[in-house]
């Protein structure tokens, strides 16, 4: 699609925008911009589909034609088109907005420019135009990917005049959406450097990624559209947002209405986005690549670099030694620790994890269909904390495999230049580090909530939980391939026979879990267990210290 | 003392033999310039000897012991800078340095005296505490140097030690290179850049198609064969001075063949 798009637009170039443009050199640069985001690696740790990266454009298209079709059902189902259409252009708004800063932060970031085709005999008016053109491309594939599906839905449901309208208001409000964005970002770099913005950036794909997880599993169960659909009414304030202008403008011109609220919201919805498209143009666009070309000509962006004096160090150095006997273990230990937190690959992958622990605890609370106060006034008489006892490792133990990959897996030489005899000393200062770092903080928080609901009666649950999920998490680790922390190349194919071992893995947690399940009445047994759970611990860890070079997995 | 010895040193990648029986010793004290083309088998024969490829064929010893017998004693002893400067770039160089003193079994103070004395002498003390990733090539470069240096190893290996340094750091490495030697220390180093390999070396050792083809001082490779320069010396051996010039020559027809613009 993106070829054809790119023909397309530059078929309008050529017919429409002569003036200054060198159309040759317009369409080679466009042309390998586009062939060269194909080609872009990006980073995937999904190693367990034993497949080739595919091109990661066409899934997330992929994926936003699947949210347009709930949204296409959604058109269908509500009576008031006023409703399904503010949800529909607030869903583009936000969709849009939140796919540039993510997804394609490298196109609008993208200085390259500047070392490669500055230097040639392009001018700027061409360099502009191919900077827009590209970023053209991939407005309108997502768009078509977003509202195809839901702008197909306005056509049945409300007619060709409502559904010629709302292409158009789609094409609106992704105007607006792009404003946003370069707003954004220009609001960024004004206060402070590129580094930072990427680390934004990171954020928001960490953020977006969790809003989807929870938002598409828990959104559903709790919005009960019949009942908005009836008692839809919009409050003042709503007049000065831009999905209301553009819903009220296809209502206007599905049912016929004209009066002086529904003009000024054509007016809103026609104006403003022509407006914020020449204000972007006019000053945004050029003031954002000068500040760009800027920053990366000067040094002073450097020293502005994020410093790490009182960050994650001290911490994970203080912390070492108490957990940690041999020094290469310490090390292993705190490169974990500090790596964890700086690696946008690790946070990306790990992170929105922890969505699920919501998820999970969502769907097993509201999973009776009984209302929320009746399921909070039966909650201290169940055993619901259990949940709570094992479902952090779950995703936390997602982290073993995960601090094995790294983008510059290349830095892993160290490991075999340097005399570790034991390798396994590594690999247990990372597997402590990961715990500490990332079980501790969130099973003490489940402790505290379960305490306050379930009292005295779980202090024994959870200490010997603890020592049990302690177990489980090193069972992971064993069960596992042995890899130095950060060595391995991403998009690794997984080995054949690891199946196996995962189902064994599955079953071992699903006994441990019916085992504290059954000791649950009998309050001495679960005290007596700690003990054992303690050794098996202590007795995995002396096993992952004790692997050799042959052990690991290069 | 031989700090290395090779014997009929062979290896393999895949069909490919890269090494085809390299024979050498090296006494202490000595620094040695191994140069030789592109894929000649110069980074190979440094890994080998620095343990961290262990799938070869022939005798090597390090320090008197065998590499593939005791690779973990010969690794406490020995630096190795690699050419590509790859380190955990997301930690600071203070951070990174005490990584690697800890997998050296350095004591903390130890680390921390060591590398913040020597990232002052490479001018990166004000950059102690920022992230590497916003480093350049040089600037990693340095902190890789002070990284294989920090335990003050016996032997030193280097691959391409001076690639992506400035002019100053060349000057700075080259100074360290003679106090290492004059220490007593044994410096075995591969590099492309041959008025450094002839004005630093006590020995050189040309290296091509996986086979030594010339071993000596400069003095004594200048009068073998009869040129100049360790340059012309290094095209004369490796065959490629008549290649060379019409390589340069085929390139300007080609250059001319089109028009301007």
């Amino acid at each position: 699609m993106d070829k054809f798009l790119l023909k397309f637009l530059l078929a309008i170039v050529q017919k429409f925008v002569r003036n200054g443009i060198d159309f040759d050199r317009l369409k080679i640069i466009t042309e390998t911009k586009i062939l060269m985001d194909r080609r872009r690696v990006h980073v995937n740790y999904n190693k367990q589909k034993n497949k080739d990266p595919k091109n990661p454009l066409l899934i997330t298209l992929i994926v936003y034609g699947l949210f347009g079709f709930f949204f296409a059902i959604m058109i269908f189902t509500l009576k008031s088109i006023q409703l399904s259409m503010i949800f529909f252009h607030a869903y583009l708004l936000v969709m849009m907005a939140m796919t540039l800063i993510t997804d394609f932060s490298t196109v609008l970031l993208d200085t390259t420019d500047n070392q490669i085709i500055l230097p040639r005999p392009v001018n700027s008016r061409t360099i502009f135009v191919a900077r827009m053109i590209h970023i053209l491309v991939y407005l309108l594939q997502f768009t078509i990917a977003l509202s195809i599906l839901p702008l197909i839905a306005v056509f049945v449901t409300h007619g060709i005049a409502a559904g010629l309208v709302a292409i158009l208001t789609t094409l609106l409000i992704v105007t607006i959406s792009v404003f946003i964005t370069y707003l954004l970002y220009i609001l960024i770099l004004k206060f402070s450097n590129e580094q930072k913005v990427k680390d934004i950036i990171g954020y928001f794909q960490i953020l977006m990624t969790i809003t989807f997880t929870v938002g598409f599993q828990v959104l559903p169960r709790l919005i009960d559209f019949d009942q908005i659909d009836q008692s839809f009414s919009l409050s003042w304030y709503s007049y000065f947002l831009p999905p209301v202008w553009m819903a009220l403008t296809v209502e206007a011109f599905k049912e016929l209405i004209f009066d002086p609220l529904h003009l000024g919201m054509i007016t809103a919805a026609i104006t403003v986005p022509i407006i914020t498209f020449w204000f972007m143009i006019k000053y945004l666009a050029p003031s954002f690549s000068r500040k760009l070309g800027a920053m990366q000509n000067s040094d002073g962006a450097r020293k502005k670099k994020v410093t790490d004096k009182k960050e994650s160090r001290f911490l994970s150095e203080r912390l070492s030694p108490l957990v940690c006997k041999k020094e290469v273990e310490k090390a292993g230990f705190e490169m974990v620790w500090k790596i964890t937190g700086r690696d946008k690959g690790f946070k990306m992958q790990f992170y929105p994890g922890f969505a699920y622990i919501v998820v999970f605890v969502f769907i097993f609370v509201f999973k009776s269909g009984k209302n929320l106060s009746s399921i909070i006034e039966d909650l201290p008489n169940s055993n619901g904390y259990l949940w709570l006892i094992y479902l952090p490792v779950l995703t936390v133990s997602g982290s073993i495999t995960l601090v094995a990959f790294y983008e510059q897996f290349q830095a892993g030489w160290i490991y075999y230049s340097t005399p570790i005899k034991y390798p396994g000393q590594i690999i247990s200062g990372a597997i402590k580090s990961l715990f500490l770092k990332f079980f501790v903080p969130v099973y003490s928080i489940l402790f505290i909530a379960a305490y306050f609901i379930w009292g005295n009666q779980i202090i024994n649950d959870f200490v010997f939980g603890f020592f049990a999920n302690a177990m489980l998490f090193m069972l992971t680790a064993i069960f596992g391939e042995q890899s130095m922390p950060f060595a391995r190349q991403l998009n690794i194919k997984m080995q054949a026979g690891k199946f196996v071992k995962f189902i064994i893995q599955v079953g071992i947690v699903a006994a441990i879990v019916a085992m504290h399940y059954f000791a649950l009445k009998i309050n001495w047994l679960i005290w007596l267990l700690i003990l054992p759970a303690m050794v098996a611990t202590y007795f995995m860890i002396k096993k992952i210290q004790n692997y050799r070079w042959r052990d690991i997995t290069i | 003392m031989n700090m290395i010895q090779i014997h009929d040193l062979r290896k393999n990648f895949g069909d490919n033999q890269v090494l085809k029986g390299i024979n050498l010793t090296v006494e202490t004290g000595q620094i040695v310039g191994y140069i030789g083309p592109n894929g000649a088998g110069k980074s190979t024969t440094i890994k080998i000897l620095a343990g961290i490829t262990s799938d070869f064929e022939g005798d090597v010893s390090v320090l008197g012991m065998n590499v593939r017998e005791n690779p973990i004693e010969i690794k406490q002893r020995i630096g190795y800078i690699p050419e590509q400067a790859a380190l955990y770039d997301v930690l600071t160089p203070i951070e990174y340095l005490r990584f690697v003193g800890k997998l050296y079994q350095l004591s903390d103070e130890n680390i921390l005296t060591k590398s913040t004395e020597l990232l002052r002498l490479f001018e990166l003390s004000d950059k102690s505490d920022l992230r590497m990733n916003a480093f350049s090539k040089g600037m990693k470069q340095k902190v890789l140097l002070i990284s294989g240096l920090i335990h003050n190893p016996d032997i030193i290996f280097l691959d391409e030690p001076l690639s992506g340094l400035d002019a100053n750091a060349v000057i700075l490495v080259k100074e360290i290179l003679s106090q290492l030697k004059k220490a007593g220390k044994t410096i075995f180093y591969s590099s492309h850049i041959m008025d450094v390999v002839e004005k630093i070396s006590d020995r050189i050792i040309i290296i091509d198609k996986g086979r030594v083809i010339a071993d000596g001082s400069f003095e004594e490779l200048k009068q073998n064969a009869s040129q100049g320069s360790l340059e012309n010396i290094f095209t004369a051996l490796t065959g490629g001075s008549d290649q060379h010039q019409e390589t340069a020559k085929e390139f300007m027809d080609i250059l001319n063949s089109g028009q301007h613009g």
